[in-house]
């Protein structure tokens, strides 16, 4: 089965399975992105490390890259010239009020479709859709369910392996967890692969991130999904449950991203909020200071770049920041 | 009053202000010495230097006098539009409008360098979060929390999808202090895939028809609610007049730029043809005199070519420029290092393109707005950068970065590999701040370096 590749949480997977082929949403790994042939001052080291990653991957049989950042976008042309593989540019729109604007989606959605059909793949039927919609949503479901019943940084790594392999194991969720720590939630951008020990620093500074809002955590996983409506139109229901329904800070305006922060946030007692950016990430970025504004608890900002290793000034900042929260 | 053409310094326009008024020069309301600006705070002035035409005068009072024809338009009780990150669509409709007048917030990203930093936009922009990792259009920001620059508009829109992060950053922490704005999607411009129906853009670019619909439909939203400002309908009819005036506009800037960077000898500095060129975006807020302030400056560079008249050496090396400066003084840095301006891309080359008339006025809208050059694949960009310098005999490329821009962090490359390799030049990136003058020894180098290239390649 070939497999596509991609990072955005916009990129439908059942779409990608329904045409026969096997999504697979990465995280880059650690890279040395000064070697990256289009790394200049400016560059998002995420962008670059995905790229990078593309460009070595030979698993992968074609890629999929999106709008929603500019340096994204741009890097598709690096990819295309680089890669060796095809590979594929989703327009995501930032508008999302309108109707032009779900039909952009859609019409891409469609011409995504056309291009899984020349890899090889085969358009799917309605039923077959839908049956596929049904065995994802009942994956994340499962997913979901384990949230509070397993480590923080265990249950963001399931959501990481669940997007890259398309399976959820239950027995990582065997065994006992006790909460512990202030609660805290993680905002921001998506981690890297080898990004997760931010976790980890977490609970030795005395906090438990009990919101992964991370693009890579359960902020960006689709609502779960209605029977009736995906029996209706499964096409459909699965762009509302992508387009029309997740919450990010590139959306013009973002003002579902607050709403569902503050929503989520007040449910779960989130006693401060930690938000990561990578350098040059202006979307995420520019966030930062608005939320301090709009938030009511404490907000800390860290930059994040693509080391393997957290830096000593960044552990110790998270560090003060949860004895604060005391 | 016919002299040679110079350069002069704010100083020697003093003089040559009187001489001027004294031979009975005629000027528009907005009319005056240039220093009256600098009394303003438009400190800049003092290091720039200018064109000593009565035309180039009229250009820079034209400039430097918007904020008054902002502030008089809300006095007249007319209604203005801030038309962010839209470089000439949203103009075009609000000025189709009678009583309505555009103009472009992200202008302000000059007001450091033309008050140099007198004015703190920029630690305003600083205490809301937009540092300097951002674009210097961050000095918008500020420019809003002030108020002291432009009136606050009776309508805002930003064109957001297809464009840089910094800007849609900005505007939606700008939305989030209380500044509604009306979002209107530019998809991001692909090519048509082979059986798709496709357009051909004013430009020469292609684009699938669906994305032009898509475009069509977002102006129309623009169109609505321009008409809920106004208060009466912009029917077609009024909206093709009003593309017939920009194309007038249009039209005398491209003879201007043809003219200018074509001719043997440079009739006119980089400066001044960098502000006329930015006239084309939202005609300086008023569209008339927009007009009549290119169609003077166009007279002036005609009569100069024509008596085989310049400013710069005949050998001064032809350099293609890409990307606007924030740091208006780099343009004259290059002409003081040997260089002279053949052709250019500061982002908006579809705002000089020629709407097309014979179409109904939103499908051209709407294919002009897809023909922006930053909204599409940097490889489209850098073939029409190739076209433009085979036709204006450049012998260099200079890519200018703007700091932070998301853009610019690797479109360089690709621009710069596509230019090597199909027109042979040589290429130089450079980054400009809104105040470069402390790295001006290090920008003179290489720009005399890039000089020194291209007058080694000419020896036989």
């Amino acid at each position: 089965m070939k497999k596509l590749v991609y990072s955005c949480p916009f990129v439908p997977a059942e779409w990608i399975a329904a045409h026969g082929l096997r999504p697979s949403r990465i995280l880059p790994g650690p890279a040395d992105i000064s070697a990256f042939a289009g790394a200049s001052a400016g560059v998002c080291p995420y962008a670059a490390a995905f790229l990078h990653a593309l460009c070595r991957d030979d698993t992968a049989d074609a890629a999929v890259l999106t709008t929603v950042c500019d340096q994204m976008r741009r890097g598709f042309e690096q990819a295309q010239r680089d890669s060796h593989r095809p590979v594929f540019l989703l327009n995501v729109p930032s508008t999302w009020q309108t109707a032009t604007a779900q039909k952009i989606y859609m019409s891409e959605i469609e011409r995504l479709g056309r291009f899984m059909v020349r890899l090889g793949g085969k358009e799917p039927s309605a039923g077959e859709l839908a049956g596929i919609m049904r065995e994802y949503d009942a994956r994340r479901s499962g997913l979901r369910h384990a949230r509070g019943r397993v480590a923080p940084r265990r249950f963001s790594e399931a959501i990481a392996h669940f997007h890259r392999e398309g399976t959820v194991d239950p027995a990582s969720f065997e065994g006992t967890y006790m909460p512990r720590g202030i609660p805290v939630a993680l905002v921001g951008g998506p981690l890297m692969s080898h990004h997760f020990s931010i976790f980890d620093v977490i609970e030795r500074g005395g906090g438990t991130v009990v919101l992964d809002a991370t693009e890579s955590g359960e902020r960006a996983m689709p609502l779960p999904m209605d029977r009736r409506s995906t029996r209706g139109d499964p096409f459909m229901t699965l762009a509302d449950s992508y387009f029309g329904k997740i919450p990010d800070a590139f959306r013009r305006p973002n003002s579902r991203l607050y709403q569902w922060l503050e929503r989520e946030t007040a449910q779960r007692g989130v006693r401060g909020i930690i938000l990561r950016y990578y350098t040059w990430c202006d979307k995420w970025h520019a966030e930062l200071q608005r939320m301090k504004e709009w938030s009511q608890v404490p907000v800390l900002g860290v930059s994040a770049g693509a080391e393997e290793a957290m830096d000593g000034h960044t552990i110790s900042r998270i560090e003060s920041f949860l004895e604060m929260l005391k | 009053m016919r002299d040679a053409p110079r350069q002069i310094t704010l100083e020697e326009w003093d003089a040559r202000y009187a001489e001027l008024s004294a031979a009975g020069m005629q000027e528009p309301a907005y009319g005056g010495p240039l220093r009256r600006h600098v009394g303003e705070g438009d400190l800049r002035l003092l290091k720039l230097r200018y064109d000593n035409s009565a035309a180039a005068l009229r250009l820079w009072n034209f400039l430097l006098t918007e904020e008054d024809r902002l502030h008089q338009a809300r006095a007249e009780g007319g209604k203005i539009v801030g038309a962010m990150k839209d470089l000439g669509t949203v103009p075009v409709l609000a000025y189709s409008l009678p009583g309505v007048t555009a103009f472009y917030p992200d202008g302000a990203w000059w007001i450091p360098c033309i008050m140099e930093d007198s004015t703190g936009l920029l630690p305003i922009a600083d205490s809301l979060g937009i540092d300097e990792s951002f674009c210097p259009v961050r000095a918008m920001l500020g420019a809003f929390v002030t108020g002291g620059h432009f009136p606050r508009p009776d309508l805002l829109t930003c064109s957001v999808g297809a464009t840089c992060d910094d800007f849609s950053a900005i505007a939606q922490r700008l939305d989030g202090m209380g500044y509604p704005i009306l979002w209107w999607e530019i998809p991001s411009r692909r090519h048509p895939d082979p059986d798709e129906p496709k357009v051909r853009l004013p430009g020469g670019f292609l684009a699938p028809e669906t994305q032009v619909g898509f475009v069509r439909a977002e102006l129309e939203r623009l169109r609505k609610a321009l008409e809920e400002l106004a208060g009466r309908r912009l029917t077609d009819d009024a909206l093709s007049a009003g593309i017939r005036a920009a194309n007038r506009v249009r039209r005398s800037l491209s003879q201007l730029r043809r003219l200018t960077y074509a001719a043997e000898i440079c009739p006119l500095p980089a400066l001044e043809m960098l502000v006329a060129e930015m006239l084309a975006i939202h005609f300086c807020s008023d569209r008339a005199e927009a007009r009549v302030v290119l169609d003077q400056l166009l007279r002036e560079v005609r009569e100069r070519v024509q008596a085989r008249k310049g400013l710069l050496p005949k050998a001064a090396a032809r350099v293609f420029w890409v990307n606007p400066v924030a740091d208006l003084r780099v343009m004259t840095l290059l002409e003081e290092c040997g260089g002279r301006i053949c052709g250019t891309d500061y982002l908006f080359c579809h705002a000089l393109d020629r709407i097309p008339e014979n179409l109904p006025p939103m499908e051209a809208l709407a294919r002009m707005a897809l023909a922006d050059p930053m909204v599409g694949p940097a490889a489209d960009r850098a073939k029409r950068i190739c076209r433009d310098i085979l036709a204006f005999h450049a012998e260099a490329l200079v890519i200018s970065r703007i700091p932070g821009a998301s853009h610019c962090a690797m479109e360089g490359e690709v621009i710069r590999d596509w230019v090597r390799s199909k027109v042979g030049l040589p290429v130089i990136e450079i980054e400009v701040p809104p105040l470069s003058d402390s790295y001006h020894s290090t920008l003179r180098t290489r720009l005399e370096a890039l000089v020194e290239a291209v007058k080694e390649r000419r020896k036989p």
